[in-house]
């Protein structure tokens, strides 16, 4: 008798202590619910300097041969010969939303909610422009207003925008972020990994990029163009090589440190494109870029570039060559994982001056623009890459001498050196050329190639969107054309 | 309060003394004795089986009314009131009215089968003991109606996927609950591989020795199962271990099998004709060929010398089966050796066993220890305790790499050219220590150098123990307590060596894995005769479910001393510890009630309160109430049928059960602080990757059964149908989002998932004579799952893709669960497919949009199996088959760009073109000649990652699943030797394939065991096995 008692009270205390406990229980207890927003910072200028995952198959597989900065017979390279691999060709989308755009959104919120100073506020949204408007240039009508706003205003299908719409906000942001700009060091401090706090600095790269989104609409919206690169110039655009936005890599402890270079060419090994390594004959920056693979020789004589489109049997029946031994490959100096990630330089600014001032937008002189981005592309290397990078100032004006700014030829020539100074930074290249069509480039036309012998003009959408985001992307279909690689975008009109 | 009432009430009763009856029971037919034959206490759970002798011994429980009750399948149950009497010995006759068995249910109730009002499906120990498998639930494979096991190309060190009526979570864990010894047991899949590659990790169900398993019970519907609460939405399959009650003096059970794998390529039909080349041209170098790499569109095999990867030339000619050469005879030993014994009041049975398994595949290895001790005892008057411990020791070396090409030792051995042998790439290392790299793409690694220098290692110790008391309160009332634990640790290593090609510098990954388990109950149960007609039998009870995971790990990358495979000896390191902990609380209850033997009627009611769905501030209810009725009536007991009906019973169940989110901590945003920083800065972001839920509550899954059992022809045949439908609500799923928004899913309660089928079992003898016997029986199942919503917005759900990404198993509203969904020919409105013939090659177009290609879930399962006796000797056979489902094939894929395939070698062979016909893009009709060296081009949008529906294949096959042959020493000869019995039998698995449809790939070839079916990319071969088995008791 007594001992059913004490089982029925035993039951008894068990039902009533059901769930105790179970609120807190279920609250992850390796993970805080907060985090410093400079922490937020830096792990989103990481991201913005790229993953093995997207520079690999984005920007090098594909925007890097297209553009005939290098070239290869790899099979899995398909931007060599325009082939398509739908993976590949979204993968920006796929890593810069879920990481960059998400964090950036996160951060805004939090600078609002903890009262945090306009400076920082202005830092995140110059960022944000920066993250934008490198995807917009790669896809055309992207997802921007209503992006990575799941969790914060629970939108799970992002409108996209129009790209016209898209660079009018851009550009907008980047003029209020830059006037909310003081001097001094910003609230970030040195986890600011591009400026180590530094708001001059920050407020040069805002207009720099102003100076970079008014020059890209020049073809579809020139007085649009003009009066932003005008606002650009007035508001102070970087004046010289220590203005440069990049962030240094490290070489550990993990793959989020290193850099995308650093592993992409541990493994793969692919040339330098005989168009670049032509265009840098009598260049003193050739043995900087190039090196011969089989013995990474960097004597002039032993660098010849790699033809764009070939195939290994093709090569075997044109050169009895089994490999690409006997070509230029990047420079083994520019592929360390501990190399700088660049997202614009000097150099680029002065050589976008000089075509503001060829276009008479009042920029100065086009030649002396002209010659300080040479100037200033020649001598980065040795701030980014060290002393054994170093172009001695005699190579440089022998150099300039013999290739003097040629006004009949301005604009294809001061195309051809923005194309050589962002060698590896090949989303730049790619769009600029986009909208320039210098250098010249002759495409290649490859079996099975799906441009029909022609350089692609965007990158395709994640596939994805096509179940997960069906109305919208029908929408963005409709309003810019087919998602092909064929198809141009809005400023996409030369 | 009225609880506490009623026990005090009812103890109130006098308490009489028990009575111990021992006997022998034996055959009418031969006055042999009867093994197996249960004897039951009426009206209580206490029960024996008689020993190898007919012997029992019995105490009971009750009273000095105590009735027993005998009955064995195929005989005439009696009952026998014990009285006064201490010794009762029976003559069971055979083929009588009533075949009643006792099966195990819920809670390990012992349960006539007569009172179930749902589906029960109980097999003996040696379904799963007599032909053994490295992972003993296979064995069940095709002998359960309804019951769906796939054992997929993971290797004998991988895991099952078992699942019962249909998946029903369009995302969540869809395999049954295991409950062993009456607690329930981790399965967790240790790891798996998916679209980038990785190795099966091993489930949990795999640590159980088939020698020690006495039963297997499946609880196929909810009614079934409603007693274990949300745990069980899946099934349940409880698995009772054998004890050493009725062993007198001290018995010795020795069981030893070994067993042989060989790689079975009999279904592989590539080319053999064509060798290494491109565009019909030979590789003209070593670089050359190594260079062309996997592409066999080189000319006719000829003989000349060609040069090959290592720059060696070998004649062009044929060089054999590549798999044949690369895998190595499997071997399998277990041998277990059992102790057991018994008196009046105690008994233990204790085991060990040893399992070693060779793989095919170089260096793949697994050692399994069990200890396995069992124990009862009586300790005082009514009090009985049950203590069971298991240990298991496992060491796995070398999990095969799967998917993906880098580190898969199975992709270069099945793509390479007919005339490269793959012989020529052994041992895979340069003299500097680094891989050979074979072909000029460094992500498909050389097949030897994944078999010996990738290192992987598992060492997995587990306690599975499990404690229980049960005190009879008087004749009729009783409380029991139980409380089990289930922890296990795998220290695990994964070794990605210096000098491989795809990753020069190598890493290293070490990780401690923990998890523990601890459930308890606590039960309070009456049984009691009310009327001469009326029994009630009743019980209440609580639960509670606690469950605790970590894991730990340590990463280094780049060794600095290239030879030296140690984390200290690493560059970069870094560190990381995971955990979860959840826990579910319950109560519960279930009231029977009986008329007269032939009607029955069950509810049960369980309220489940989940950690997963409580958190600070939530405001939606973190627990939910469900429950059971059903009820079943022997109608042959009712009225008269016509004498070939024996039995005769219809039954039918409802039943309802809730589930908890599988994971914790899926209802908050949380932070985290990643890596070790850069430039001295912490990094830090937000952690989820799935829109966080504070709303989310528990899942229902409602399940209406019917059925009937009969028999007939003097019970030489019975039949038993089933009729299900059941239904999931409020699935918490991850709804997908766009990739845009910066999260993958996002998680909601709105998934609806309808299984609803068929089951059906027909056994019988159809001949028994005195030297002879057969038994036969077969059993199927038709299963058809439909998602019926996903998300508010019936977007598509998608659960696995594979590397080529071209296709993914997806949820897709009003279709089958788990349907293929990927790239398709364009084609016009006759269904001709249109081609690109501008270049002169006609190129096979894409259609715009994705379209369905099939499902990977078969429908229709069937299990046929057989047995025969003649004199001392038995066979037995089982053949399954599945068919409905289809299944996307990268070897089919792959081999086709690779010109392997059977396709690329058309009739009449190369050289005279392959004729084409179709529409060109002008919508105009075509037929043209693709000539040799044009063939790859034209076969390329069917290729790798191209046109996914060039590569679906329904997948519809029939196997020949287990055989075997025994011989039983004849007793005359055991006689005078200290030996009680002695069986020795031929066996084998998977010996041949009836009938396949999917060309050149195993059926069962999925990479994994997760819920996204119907993708083979590479995976270990499949084998025929074969061997001896060995039983001998003293």
């Amino acid at each position: 008798m007594k001992k059913s008692i004490y089982i029925v009270l035993l039951l008894v205390f068990i039902l009533s202590a059901c769930d105790n406990g179970f609120e807190e229980l279920n609250v992850d207890p390796t993970k805080p619910v907060q985090v410093d927003i400079k922490n937020k910072l830096s792990i989103t200028q990481l991201y913005t300097s790229g993953s093995r995952y997207e520079v690999w198959r984005n920007m090098l597989i594909f925007n890097a041969t297209m553009i005939q900065h290098l070239a290869t017979t790899t099979s899995y390279w398909v931007g060599d010969k325009y082939l398509r691999n739908d993976g590949y060709a979204s993968s920006q989308i796929d890593r810069d939303y879920e990481n960059a755009i998400k964090t950036i959104e996160d951060m805004l919120l939090q600078v609002e909610n903890e009262g945090q100073p306009a400076e920082m506020e202005a830092i995140v949204r110059i960022l944000r422009v920066f993250v934008f408007h490198r995807l917009t240039d790669l896809y055309g009508d992207i997802p921007y207003s209503e992006a990575g706003q799941a969790v914060i205003s629970d939108i799970l299908t992002p409108k996209y925008d129009k790209q016209e719409d898209i660079y009018a906000d851009m550009l907008n942001e980047l003029e209020v972020s830059a006037a909310a700009l003081g001097s001094g060091m910003s609230g970030f401090g040195s986890a600011d990994l591009m400026f180590q706090g530094d708001q001059t600095k920050w407020k040069k790269f805002a207009n720099s990029l102003m100076l970079r989104l008014a020059l890209r609409m020049s073809n579809v919206d020139p007085a649009g163009a003009e009066q932003w690169a005008v606002k650009a110039i007035n508001g102070g655009v970087m004046t010289s090589n220590a203005d440069i936005a990049f962030i240094q890599m490290q070489t550990g402890p993990t793959a989020l440190n290193q850099s995308a270079f650093g592993q992409v060419f541990l493994v793969d090994d692919v040339s330098l494109s005989t168009t670049l390594v032509d265009a840098l004959s009598g260049d003193p920056r050739l043995p900087i870029l190039a090196a011969r693979r089989s013995d990474e020789s960097t004597a002039i004589p032993d660098l010849q570039g790699f033809p764009n489109g070939l195939d290994l049997t093709m090569l075997a029946a044109s050169t009895g060559e089994a490999n690409e031994d006997n070509y230029a490959h990047p420079n083994r100096m520019l592929v360390t994982l501990d190399a700088p990630t660049v997202f614009q330089t000097y150099a680029e600014v002065e050589l976008l001056l000089a075509e503001a001032a060829l276009k008479g937008w009042g920029a100065g002189d086009v030649q002396q623009h002209y010659n300080a981005g040479v100037t200033a592309a020649m001598k980065m290397y040795e701030v980014l890459y060290g002393s054994a990078a170093a172009v001695a100032d005699a190579d440089i004006a022998t150099f300039l001498a013999n290739n003097p700014y040629d006004v009949a030829n301005g604009m294809e020539q001061i195309a051809t050196q923005h194309w050589i100074a962002t060698f590896f930074n090949e989303y730049e290249t790619y769009s600029n050329w986009r909208r320039t069509g210098y250098p010249v480039l002759v495409p290649v036309n490859y079996p099975g190639n799906v441009t029909n012998g022609t350089i692609p003009r965007r990158m395709t959408y994640s596939t994805s969107e096509q179940s997960n985001n069906t109305a919208n992307y029908n929408a963005a279909i409709e309003s810019q054309g087919p998602d092909v690689m064929t198809t141009r975008m809005w400023w996409d009109v030369n | 309060m009225k609880l506490l009432f009623l026990i005090c009430l009812f103890s109130a009763h006098t308490i009489y003394a028990q009575t111990t009856v021992t006997g022998t029971i034996t055959n009418a037919g031969d006055s042999m004795p009867l093994p197996g034959v249960n004897v039951i206490e009426k009206g209580t759970t206490n029960g024996v089986l008689t020993n190898i002798d007919g012997k029992y011994t019995i105490t009971t429980t009750t009273s000095e009314n105590a009735i027993l009750q005998f009955s064995f399948l195929g005989f005439t149950s009696t009952e026998v009131v014990v009285n006064d009497q201490t010794v009762i010995n029976l003559v069971l006759q055979e083929g009588s009215e009533s075949l009643d068995e006792v099966v195990i249910t819920a809670l390990g109730i012992k349960k006539d089968t007569r009172a179930l009002g749902y589906s029960i499906t109980q097999v003996k120990g040696d379904e799963m003991s007599n032909v053994k498998t490295t992972n003993a639930i296979n064995s069940l494979q095709g002998k359960i109606a309804g019951v769906n096991i796939t054992t997929n190309a993971t290797g004998a060190a991988g895991s099952s996927r078992v699942v019962i009526r249909g998946a029903s979570s369009l995302s969540g864990n869809n395999q049954p609950l295991y409950v062993v010894d009456g607690i329930p047991i981790g399965n967790n899949n240790n790891g798996s591989a998916g679209e980038w590659g990785g190795s099966d990790g091993g489930d949990g169900i795999s640590s159980i020795n088939p020698d020690e398993v006495a039963s297997i019970s499946v609880l196929k519907g909810g009614a079934a199962s409603a007693l274990y609460g949300s745990r069980a939405s899946g099934g349940v399959i409880i698995i009772t271990t054998k004890t050493g009650k009725n062993q007198k003096g001290l018995g010795v059970e020795f069981s030893s099998s070994t067993t042989f794998d060989k790689v079975n390529t009999s279904l592989n039909g590539f080319q053999t004709e064509y060798g290494q080349g491109r565009f019909g041209l030979k590789p003209i170098s070593g670089a050359d060929a190594t260079d062309i790499g996997l592409n066999a569109w080189g000319p006719r095999l000829d003989g000349t010398s060609v040069p090959q990867w290592d720059g060696v030339s070998r004649p062009y000619s044929y060089a054999g089966n590549n798999q044949e050469s690369f895998y190595n005879t499997g071997v399998t030993f277990i041998n277990t050796i059992a102790l057991s014994s018994s008196t009046d009041k105690s008994s233990f049975r204790f085991a060990v066993s040893n399992l070693d398994n060779d793989d095919i595949t170089p260096n793949v290895a697994l050692n399994r220890k069990t200890f396995s001790l069992n124990a009862g005892t009586v300790i005082a008057d009514k009090l009985t305790a049950n203590v069971n411990v298991k240990y298991v020791s496992e060491e796995v070396n070398n999990r095969p790499q799967l998917s993906d090409a880098p580190g898969n030792a199975n992709y270069m051995t099945q793509l390479l050219s007919p005339n490269v042998p793959v012989s020529s790439m052994n041992p895979g290392t340069n003299g500097d220590g680094s891989e050979q790299v074979v072909t000029s793409n460094v992500f498909i690694t050389n097949p030897y150098w994944a078999a010996n220098e990738f290192k992987k290692k598992d060492n997995k110790n587990r306690i599975i123990s499990s404690f229980s008391l049960r005190y009879d309160l008087n004749d009729w009332l009783y409380a029991s307590a139980r409380a089990g634990i289930d922890h296990y640790n795998i220290r695990r290593t994964n070794i990605l060596p210096y000098g491989t090609g795809f990753f020069p510098l190598g890493q290293i990954q070490e990780n401690n894995i923990s998890y523990t388990q601890i459930d308890a109950d606590l039960i309070i149960g009456a049984d009691k005769d009310i009327t001469d007609k009326i029994s009630v039998n009743a019980l209440v009870g609580s639960n509670t479910n606690h469950v605790e995971n970590e894991n730990i790990g340590l990463f280094g990358s780049q060794f600095i001393v290239p030879t030296l495979a140690d984390f200290g000896n690493t560059v970069n390191q870094s560190g990381s510890r995971g955990f979860g902990e959840r826990k579910i609380s319950s109560i519960y209850g279930s009231f029977e009630v009986s008329y007269d033997d032939y009607a029955y009627l069950t509810f049960t009611g369980r309220n489940d309160w989940f950690s997963t769905l409580s958190f600070p501030g939530k405001e939606t209810p973190n627990d939910d109430f469900y429950s059971s009725l059903s009820g079943s009536l022997i109608v042959s007991e009712l009225m008269e049928l016509p004498e070939e009906i024996n039995f005769f019973k219809l039954r039918a169940g409802y039943s309802n059960v809730a589930g908890g989110a599988q994971d914790p901590y899926q209802l908050g945003l949380t932070y985290q602080i990643v890596g070790q920083g850069h430039q001295g800065q912490p990094l830090g972001n937000i952690a989820n990757t799935s829109v966080p839920n504070q709303n989310l509550v528990a899942f229902n899954k409602s399940e209406v059964e019917v059925g009937l059992v009969a028999r007939f022809f003097d019970n030489r045949m019975s039949l038993d149908l089933a009729y299900y439908r059941n239904e999931t609500t409020n699935d918490i799923v991850p709804v997908a989002a766009s990739v845009f928004s910066g999260y993958g899913s996002a998680l909601a309660n709105i998934g609806i998932v309808e299984n609803k089928g068929f089951e059906f079992l027909i056994s019988g003898n159809p001949i028994v004579t005195d030297n002879f016997s057969w038994n036969t029986s077969f059993n199927g199942a038709y299963n058809t799952g439909t998602v019926i919503a996903t998300n508010d917005t019936d977007g598509d759900i998608v659960i696995g893709q594979p590397r080529s990404l071209n296709i993914a198993v997806t949820q897709i509203v009003g279709e089958a669960y788990g349907t293929l969904f990927g790239t398709a020919y364009a084609r016009d409105d006759s269904g001709a497919i249109i081609y690109d013939t501008s270049s002169g090659v006609p190129i096979a177009q894409q259609a715009a949009e994705r379209k369905i290609l099939g499902s990977g879930v078969p429908p229709l399962t069937l299990g046929f199996s057989n047995s025969f006796q003649y004199k001392d000797f038995t066979m037995s056979f089982l053949i399954d088959g599945k068919f409905g489902g289809q299944i996307f094939s990268g070897t089919n894929a792959f081999a086709r760009g690779a010109g392997l395939h059977q396709d690329t070698n058309p009739n009449g062979g190369r050289e005279n073109g392959l004729v084409v016909s179709g529409t060109d893009t002008s919508g105009s009709s075509f037929t043209t000649t693709v000539s040799q060296e044009d063939l790859e081009i034209y076969f390329a949008p069917a290729s790798y990652y191209g046109i996914a529906e060039a590569s679906v294949y329904d997948n519809d096959y029939i196997k020949f699943r287990q055989l075997s042959i025994g011989y039983g020493l004849p007793s005359k000869y055991l006689d005078k030797t200290f030996l009680s019995s002695v069986n020795i039998s031929f066996i084998a698995t998977n010996l041949f394939y009836l009938m396949t449809t999917a060309p050149n790939i195993d059926p069962e070839a999925g990479f994994n065991v997760g819920n996204a079916q119907g993708l083979e990319w590479f995976g270990v071969p499949p084998t025929r096995n074969y061997g001896l088995s060995l039983n001998i008791k003293f």
